[in-house]
This record gives C-alpha cells, sequence and structure tokens, in this order.
C-alpha cells in the first residue's frame, strides 16, 4: 500500500481522468482529488486484514469451464443495432476521425 | 381496502375468482400513481399504454385458465437498470437518455411469461450508485413514509412505488445494499438473492461480481412469489448459478423453532441509531421467544467489508461504463474537435459526480503500480469475507442485525460528504462480498420511519431466509402498517 | 563488416489467426464478416450494448488448444480471460476480452527450414481473445473528418501466437510466418488469408552490437499484410535501424507502419500518454480448468502435422526432403499427392508432376490445388497413359494443359488416349522413307559410325510426325532401314 505520505496528486487524478476519458475542469481536479483522498483513507483498513494466507476471489461461484457450443444465432437486424446510434451514415456508425 | 394496497396473494386469488380484472387492478394502481406521483417521483416512466395491455392478455388467461400463474395480471415495477424491449432505460443517468435497449432481460422475459404487468420503469441512483436515490440523474425520490427524507438507494424509486401503493411489488437491484437499505427505509421486504442464483443479463451493469436483481414486496411470501418467478439458471449468462430452484413457499411456514440464529457482534456499529439498536435487539428477542436458539457471533472482518466494496465495485464499474462514449447508444455532447474531445465531453456531461468519482476509484485501483496494492488486497478480503461467513454457519443457521444504521434520513443531509454517505451500506455489504443472501422486514418504526431486519442465510438457502423472515412477520404487525401515502386520499 | 557480423538482428514475430468458427467468440453472430452487410451480423453482445453478457465459445478454446499442441506448448491445467481496457470506436465495450498472465498455453517452439537448414523458434505463448470491429476513413485518411465503424468483425475469435525473439533474418522471419500458417491451415483452425487480415503479423525488430546479450531498442512493425512484405519490411527495418546506430543516434522504442507502396517504415504518432491497459480478470466469465483428459481428447483429434507427414513421405514413398517439404507445404497438396499415389500411380512420377507442371500452371494462376479441375484420378490416369506408352512424355505435358484448363478434364484424357502414339510398324515405315529421303549426309554420318546422326534423324521424324511418332520404334526401324 502506498505509504500515507503520497497522497493522491492532482497530476494523478488528471491521469486518471485521461485514462477514464472523464473530461474534468481544474477546479474538479482539486475537488475530486480531495474527495478521493477522503476515500482512500478509510480504504487503507484494508491493511488491516492479514491476507498472506488467502488467495484472492476474482470467481464467486463455484461453476467452471462455462461453456456454449458452436452454433449460429439470430442476431439483430443492422437496423434495431443502429437504432439508438447518435450519430450514422447508412448502415455504419458515425464517429469523429481519431487523430493518429 | 384498495386494490393497490394489497399483496400478490391477495390479488391473485381475487383474479382467478374472477372478482375482479388485471385492467382494473392496474387502473386502480395507475391511479394511485397519478394521485401521488408527483409527491414520490418514484418512477422515471410510467408505461400506460404496455401495461394496458399486458392487462388484457392476463384477463384472456384469467377468463380462459389458460396457463395462469402466480403473476398473471399482477401490476410490476421494474427498477430502470432492467432491459425491456422497445422500453425507453436509463440506469437513472442522462447519458443513457433516449436509450431504447431492442431486447430484454432475461428476468423481464420471465416475468412477460408470467403475464405481469409493467407498470414502467422505477428512479434510481444512477447506474444503481447510491444510498439516497439523490444520484439520480433525473430527479430524486421522496420517501412515502416523510416526503422530505430520503428512501434509501439505490433502488429507491422501486421502495417507494411498493410502499406507496404505485405498485403492488418491484424488482430492484443489489449491489451493496441497493434493495434491502431502501426496503428498510421504506418498511418494506427486500430480497438480495445469493449472487448467481437471477439471471443478470438485461441487468445495465454496476459491479459485475456483485449485482443480484431481486424483489421488492409488502410482505415475505410475495417476495418468494417474486423470487421464484425470477430465479434459475440461465445460458446467457455465465455467472448464473445451476444450482436448482426450490419450492420457496414449500418451507415458509416452517417457524423458527429449533434454528439457531447468530447475531454478528460486529453489526451493531457505531453510529447506529438508538431506536434502531433498540428495535433490533426486540427482534431478536422475539424470534427466542418463537423457538430459535439465539447465540453471539463473529464475522472478525466485517470492517474491512467497506473498504474492499469501495475497491472492487469501482474497480469493475469502471471497466463496465467504458462502454458509455456516445458511439453507439446515448448522449453524445457534440461539437468536439476529435474523437478524444467527444468522449471526454460526452463523459463528463452525461455522468453524475457520483459516478464520476468511482469511475476515477475504480481507475485507480486497476492502474499501474496499484493493482496489487488495491485490487487484489481487497479481492483477497474478500476471501476472508467469505470465510467469516462460512465459520459463522457452521455454527448457527443464520444470521441477524439491522439492514441500515438509522432511519432514513433528510434529502440533502449526507450528499456533501460522499463517506458518509457509503457508511449507510456498512451491515449490507458483507452480504454482496460473502456470496450469501440477506432479506429485510419491517421491524418497527422510529418517530413515524421504518426499521428494517436483516436475516442472512447461506449461499443458496433463500429457503431459509424466507422461513426466518415469515416467522417474524406473521409474530408482528409492522407489515400491515402503511406509509401515509398509501392511505392517502385521491 | 557487414551488417550481419557487425549487429545481431533479433526479431520476435505475433502473430493473429481468426479461429475458423461458426459463430463469435461470445455470441451465437456468424463470424462471415467478409461479405455481410455492414452491422448486420450483431447483437447486444457484441455490440456491447448495456446488459449484455459474454458466453465463452467452446470450439474457439478447443481451436486454441489444438494449435497450441501442434505448436509444441505446454497447456495449463487453469486459465481465465482478463479485460483489456482501452478506449477505441471499434472497441464496442471499452474493453477487449483477452488472456493476460493465465493464458491457455505457452513455452512451445515451431520448427521450420531456411534453405534446408533446420531452425526452431521458441513460442511464448497462445492465447484467445476477441476481434475488434473494423473502421472505414471517409475520405482519404490524414483529411477524414469521420470515421465509419462496422461491427460484424467485432466479437470474431482470434488467436494470438507470440514467438520467442529468436528470429534472426528476415528470411527466418518469413519462414516461420509460412511453416506457422500451414500448420494453421493443416489443423484447420485458419484459412492463412492474410490479404483479408484473417491472419496477420506484426514484427519486433531491434537490433544489438554482435555479442552482446542484451536487447537493442526494439521498433514494432505492424501492416505487413503478405510473406513478401514482412520480408521486405524486416529487411528495410533492419537497414533504417543499422543506419541510425552506425551514426551514433539512438533509437526510439515505438510503432511503425509499414508502407508497402513507398517500400518503407513509417512512424505511427506516439499517443499523447501512455495506455494503460488495467488488466482484471473477466468477472462475467468463470474460469477453465483444462483436464488432462480433455487435452488428450484434443491432440487425438489432431491430423498428421506436416512435420511427421514429411518424415513419412520420405520414408514410406522415397521422396527427396526437399520435394517431401514441398508437397507437405499445404494439407491439399499433400492429400492430392497421396490420392493420386493410392489410386496406383507412383510415387516419383506423381511428384514431378506436383511439384512441376501442375505446380507451375497454379502459381501462375495464384491459384490452390484444390480449387483446379484436375484432381487425383485424372493425373493418375494420365501418368498410366504415358507407361503404358500410349502418349510420348512430351504429349502428356500438352495434355495436362489441357486438362487443367478445362473445367472438366476428362474430354482431353479421352483425346489423349484417342490420340495415340504412333508405334505402328506399318505406319512409321513411311517416315522412316521420309526421313532418309530427306537427310542423306545425316544417313551416311550414322553409316560411318556417328552415332549422334541418328539421334538427329528421330528428331526429324519426330517432328514431322507432330511428336506422336513412337521414338523407340523410330530408332529400331531406322537402324534397320540404314545398315
Amino acid at each position: 500500500m502506498p505509504e500515507p505520505e503520497s497522497e493522491l496528486s492532482s497530476r494523478e487524478v488528471e491521469h486518471v481522468a485521461r485514462l477514464a476519458r472523464l473530461g474534468i475542469t481544474p477546479e474538479e481536479v482539486l475537488r475530486y482529488r480531495d474527495q478521493l483522498r477522503n476515500i482512500l483513507h478509510h480504504i487503507e483498513a484494508l491493511n488491516r486484514a492479514d491476507t498472506s494466507k488467502v488467495p484472492a476471489t476474482a470467481h464467486p461461484l463455484a461453476e467452471r469451464n462455462v461453456m456454449r457450443e458452436d452454433r449460429r444465432e439470430q442476431c439483430l437486424p443492422a437496423e434495431a443495432a443502429l437504432r439508438n446510434a447518435p450519430s450514422r451514415e447508412g448502415a455504419y456508425f458515425k464517429v469523429k476521425a481519431i487523430q493518429e | 381496502m384498495r386494490l393497490f394496497q394489497r399483496t400478490i396473494r391477495d390479488l391473485h386469488q381475487m383474479l382467478i375468482d374472477r372478482e375482479i380484472s388485471s385492467v382494473e387492478l392496474t387502473e386502480s394502481v395507475m391511479d394511485q400513481i397519478q394521485n401521488v406521483g408527483d409527491r414520490t417521483k418514484a418512477y422515471l416512466l410510467v408505461t400506460n399504454e404496455l401495461a394496458l395491455r399486458q392487462a388484457r392478455a392476463a384477463d384472456d388467461r384469467l377468463r380462459s385458465k389458460r396457463d395462469v400463474r402466480p403473476l398473471t395480471g399482477i401490476p410490476i415495477a421494474l427498477k430502470d437498470v432492467l432491459c425491456v424491449k422497445d422500453v425507453a432505460s436509463t440506469a437513472g443517468s442522462k447519458i443513457l437518455k433516449g436509450f431504447t435497449p431492442p431486447y430484454s432481460a432475461t428476468v423481464v422475459e420471465r416475468l412477460e411469461a408470467e403475464g405481469a404487468v409493467f407498470l414502467g420503469k422505477t428512479n434510481c441512483d444512477e447506474f444503481a450508485m447510491g444510498s439516497s436515490n439523490e444520484n439520480s440523474g433525473y430527479w430524486p425520490v421522496h420517501n412515502p413514509w416523510a416526503l422530505d427524507r430520503v428512501p434509501g438507494g439505490s433502488s429507491g424509486g422501486s421502495a417507494a412505488a411498493v410502499a406507496s401503493g404505485e405498485a403492488i411489488c418491484a424488482l430492484g437491484s443489489d449491489t451493496g445494499g441497493s434493495i434491502r437499505q431502501p426496503a428498510a427505509l421504506t418498511g418494506i421486504v427486500g430480497f438480495k438473492p445469493t449472487y448467481g442464483r437471477v439471471s443478470r443479463y438485461g441487468l445495465i451493469a454496476f459491479a459485475s461480481s456483485l449485482d443480484q436483481i431481486g424483489p421488492m414486496t409488502r410482505d415475505v411470501a410475495d417476495s418468494a412469489v417474486l423470487l421464484q418467478a425470477i430465479a434459475g439458471h440461465d445460458p446467457r449468462d455465465s455467472t448464473s448459478s445451476s444450482n436448482p430452484v426450490p419450492d420457496y413457499l414449500a418451507s415458509l411456514r416452517e417457524g423458527v423453532k429449533g434454528m439457531r440464529l447468530g447475531v454478528p457482534k460486529e453489526y451493531f456499529v457505531a453510529g447506529m441509531e438508538p431506536a434502531v439498536e433498540q428495535s433490533i435487539r426486540d427482534a431478536i428477542r422475539l424470534l427466542e421467544q418463537q423457538g430459535a436458539a439465539i447465540e453471539e457471533v463473529s464475522l472478525p472482518h466485517s470492517d474491512v467489508a467497506l473498504p474492499a466494496y469501495y475497491i472492487i465495485a469501482p474497480a469493475e464499474a469502471s471497466s463496465n461504463l467504458a462502454r458509455y462514449d456516445g458511439t453507439r447508444y446515448g448522449f453524445q455532447a457534440g461539437g468536439g474537435h476529435n474523437l478524444i474531445e467527444e468522449y471526454m465531453a460526452t463523459r463528463q456531461q452525461g455522468f453524475g459526480a457520483e459516478v464520476k468519482r468511482r469511475i476515477m476509484l475504480g481507475t485507480y485501483a486497476l492502474s499501474s503500480g496499484y493493482y496489487d496494492a488495491y485490487y487484489l488486497q481487497a479481492q483477497k478480503v474478500r476471501t476472508l469475507i467469505i470465510e467469516d461467513f462460512q465459520q459463522a454457519f457452521t455454527k448457527v443457521d443464520a444470521l441477524l442485525g439491522a439492514t441500515s444504521p438509522t432511519v432514513a434520513f433528510p434529502l440533502g443531509a449526507k450528499t456533501q460528504d460522499p463517506v458518509a454517505m457509503y457508511l449507510n451500506d456498512i451491515i449490507t455489504i458483507p452480504a454482496n462480498l460473502g456470496n450469501v443472501c440477506g432479506i429485510s422486514v419491517p421491524c418497527g418504526l422510529a418517530d413515524g420511519l421504518p426499521i428494517g431486519l436483516q436475516v442472512i442465510a447461506p449461499g443458496f438457502r433463500e429457503d431459509t431466509a424466507l422461513r426466518v423472515a415469515y416467522a417474524f412477520e406473521t409474530a408482528t404487525e409492522f407489515h400491515k402498517a402503511s406509509s401515509p401515502l398509501m392511505g392517502a386520499a385521491a | 563488416m557487414s551488417v550481419a557480423t557487425r549487429y545481431e538482428v533479433v526479431v520476435g514475430l505475433e502473430v493473429h489467426a481468426q479461429v475458423l468458427t461458426e459463430s463469435k467468440m461470445f455470441c451465437g453472430c456468424s463470424t462471415d464478416y467478409l461479405t455481410a452487410p455492414p452491422n448486420a451480423n450483431t447483437c447486444p453482445v457484441c455490440l456491447g450494448l448495456p446488459g449484455s453478457l459474454p458466453v465463452i465459445n467452446r470450439r474457439a478454446v478447443e481451436a486454441t488448444i489444438r494449435t497450441a499442441l501442434a505448436l509444441n506448448c505446454e497447456i495449463p491445467e487453469f486459465s481465465k480471460f482478463d479485460r483489456k481496457n482501452y478506449f477505441y470506436p471499434d472497441l464496442p465495450k471499452g474493453y477487449q476480452i483477452s488472456q493476460y498472465d493465465l493464458p491457455f498455453s505457452r513455452h512451445g517452439h515451431l520448427d521450420f527450414d531456411v534453405k534446408g537448414e533446420p531452425h526452431r523458434c521458441g513460442i511464448t505463448r497462445v492465447h484467445l481473445e476477441e476481434d475488434t470491429g473494423k473502421l472505414l476513413h471517409e475520405g482519404a485518411i490524414h483529411e477524414s473528418q469521420a470515421s465509419l465503424v462496422n461491427f460484424n468483425r467485432a466479437g470474431v475469435p482470434l488467436m494470438e501466437i507470440v514467438s520467442e525473439p529468436d528470429l534472426r533474418s528476415a528470411d527466418e522471419a518469413r519462414e516461420y510466418v509460412m511453416r506457422l500458417r500451414a500448420i494453421l491451415q493443416y489443423i484447420g483452425v485458419n484459412n492463412g488469408d492474410m490479404e483479408s487480415g484473417q491472419l496477420r503479423c506484426d514484427a519486433n525488430v531491434s537490433l544489438r552490437p554482435a555479442g552482446q546479450s542484451e536487447l537493442g531498442t526494439k521498433v514494432e512493425i505492424k501492416n505487413m499484410n503478405s510473406f513478401r512484405a514482412i520480408h521486405r519490411a524486416i529487411e528495410y527495418e533492419v537497414e533504417r535501424q543499422t543506419e541510425v546506430l552506425d551514426g551514433g543516434g539512438r533509437l526510439t522504442q515505438e510503432t511503425r507502419g509499414w508502407n508497402d507502396a513507398r517500400g518503407l517504415t513509417i512512424s505511427q504518432r506516439t499517443k499523447e500518454f501512455a495506455e494503460d491497459y488495467r488488466y482484471f480478470p473477466e468477472p462475467d466469465l468463470p474460469p477453465l480448468d483444462v483436464s488432462r483428459m480433455w487435452v488428450d481428447e484434443i491432440r487425438a483429434s489432431l491430423p498428421e502435422l506436416p512435420a511427421a507427414r514429411r518424415e513419412r513421405f520420405i520414408t514410406t514413398y522415397g521422396l527427396t526432403p526437399y520435394d517431401a517439404s514441398l508437397l507437405t507445404s499445404t494439407r491439399p497438396m499433400a492429400q492430392f499427392f497421396e490420392e493420386t499415389v493410392r489410386l496406383g500411380a507412383p510415387a516419383k512420377t506423381s511428384a514431378n508432376w506436383i511439384l512441376g507442371d501442375f505446380s507451375r500452371l497454379l502459381n501462375a494462376d495464384l491459384r490452390e490445388i484444390q480449387d483446379a479441375s484436375v484432381k487425383p484420378a485424372h493425373l493418375q490416369e494420365l501418368i498410366a497413359l504415358i507407361d503404358s506408352g500410349v502418349i510420348s512424355g512430351k504429349m502428356a505435358k500438352q495434355t495436362f494443359e489441357a486438362m487443367y484448363r478445362a473445367s472438366d478434364p476428362a474430354p482431353a484424357l479421352a483425346e489423349a488416349k484417342g490420340l495415340s502414339q504412333i508405334s505402328g510398324d506399318a505406319e512409321l515405315a513411311g517416315l522412316v522413307d521420309q526421313v532418309i529421303a530427306e537427310n542423306a549426309k545425316s544417313v551416311a554420318d550414322f553409316k560411318a559410325g556417328k552415332a549422334q546422326a541418328l539421334k538427329f534423324l528421330i528428331g526429324q521424324a519426330m517432328k514431322l510426325s507432330k511428336g506422336r511418332a513412337n521414338p523407340q520404334r523410330l530408332d529400331a526401324l531406322l537402324r534397320e532401314k540404314i545398315s
């Protein structure tokens, strides 16, 4: 666990917001930073637990090997797929260009 | 007694006796929605035409006595995180404004097969993140018991609707307490089944390893009926359990005589209101009088359940909510110069503050350098919590405690401090992490505000939870108390 | 010193191979995306609609294990899927379901030849994931304001095969990919089509001073759509990196795209900020126990692999290693050969025909052997006609070409049978007389003891008969007449 001194910084908040594609104003950076610091303080309690002898539970259920047969099923007609598209061109979804 | 005040089971009897029709019943509920709806704001969308169409079809079945089932003709409200084909679904968020799913959730399809009647989509905290329904991207919900108070969350709309007569029953979803806590705050029965008991296909996801859909009803028998209709394996949900579904009504009346009931000492948390604590202790004593052996147990890792939850749930949510980018459905900000600007603007404007907080928290917890310390550690703590319950259940059949440490609090009281809001779920969260099921039943009033008793049973022992809850309910009159709005004149 | 001795070239390859299944990796939509109308093969799952959930396609898992076995990999007893989180318009969920730390297989190897020399390249891992949708750019890519997205391909099962950085040249890289492709086709998991993107290859290329153990700066090369492109791109990149290093410069760790038209690699603009995939176990999918029994079942279903088949061709049919290699380079060719032999044709002759005239014609048309109209029975019959002396070798070549070009080879074969060699002495007598009459000098030369002269006379007779005369009979008759 990161030391308490290394508190969540504004830079980290900006970085995380960017990773999550969340637009964020400078004022919001500070506000969220403080709120997240507070939350992380409480989360530090996680360290109290001795987890040295237990595995992580990534999947709560005992089920394994849940698979389906390779069979074609009915899919959506293109119109249904496109029905909710905010922006489209013919049978395509339309998005702004990525600047490569 | 007005039709909208009755239980599923009573109404079912009246329907098959042809005392009433489903259309009459549906209209009765719709009238109540008209009457009190602008006070509770429980619904985001009322589906009048659909409801009446289904009611008429139900009446056909009832008339010809063909394929009549326990929920045939019964009006039900659906939390707006459940997809109903061709009906707008927002998950309480502006980012899904205008989205109409081209498919229905499995539970919705099962209810349709039952012949249930869909009244509409109920309000909820945005993407099910919240404990007061104040995080709804649209408007908050008001508690039918006191309109200046919260109904709890995130299934606040479903809870308020059942408590105010705006629905006979409802479906909610529970990730950290979102069915049980609002049920406690609005004086109804709310049941979180074991993870995997009910299919999540078509449930707009918040935290994939924690979310469960469950019934919100006026009493325990109704809860059993509704659970029966929706439980069971679904090949479209790889995390749904293939454990057979028992007959939940069969063991309902067995009583608690001879049962061993545990009281986790950790569940009497600091900050619990005295009236709530008193009510719970009274409830425990009552069950003892009914013949149960009560013993104190310990779930030693209870204090790390909240921190673990606030890593796991936001982490999974940060990933589940990445799809909301304005390209295939929902809100699109427009005006960006390029794609990244578009994403940023859409998600900035479309998501509320709590959702953004959790996305950032989750992203942080999963990010390079922090994964081991946060996410992995939380998943290990989860194992400890699962083991705590397993240990306890070698000694007792079920656990008793409060559902919420407080009664309904005023709107706006906790919105300034996220952590204060999170603490509402401190007694409900362990059951989500622990692979067990939990039900909340009304067990008293404090200053006219409901209190809920939580019964926790082992994984896939919903029958046990129902049995204990039923025994308590029938020995008391709390479930008969109605919110002021329920009895309100037109 | 040449490049080869100053620097060691280190190449690792990452091959993405779509799995030949009916339906997608996590839903029942058709995988037939190349011909379907845009967005016609989609559903809530592969569109990433709210509330949708994935379900694993068993056949895709088995195909991955098959591939891993064919590449001599270890198959651990436990595996799972993970989420790889990033944003891109062709990625509907905002994450790709892939495998991170517990893939289906690891630690394998692939043996291949370069100019007859055997090589072995390590395989780091073979894992399974889902493919993304496709982006079309409106207008020219650099000017376009918008992109169009088609999700038909989103969710198609994709194997990622990662090699160790054991390859040391463009030649080795090309041979590795060719052999890998052959194996994938052999076991029926992929059709080998690089042009359409069903098989894709990225390369990691670095140089290090000869003798140094530490790896140099790695450059990733993308957009190589053929064996030739792989070869050219790696050669170009080696040259480019050499120039930089020789000039005292430093290389940037970056991704470069191969531009086939211009014959060079171009730096793709480095992203503004580093991506962090935040891998975590996929909570919507239970993990997998890969039992030894299941693996054995899959192993038993594997066909004979190219290497084993090659050995068998050498020992059973007495073919040269070179011929055996070529014949087993694709499963259809190997099968064609074996069937021809099974029908009675001699092995060596069959091999010669397949690797000679047949391959020449196929290559000119860019056609695969299984798509030719000529079938093993046709070839076997043709060979039988030659062996029985009904037609000459030269005629057979013409006949074969006619058979190949026709949609039905049978008539050409029949004609050849009808147009038999002229072997009858009576018929040949006239020819012999004519040749003797027209070539007095050669006749005199032969009488004088020049054996060569007879060959000349036979040749003339062949010319006159348009190749139909039986050379052996001509030989005998000429000798008789002249002496």
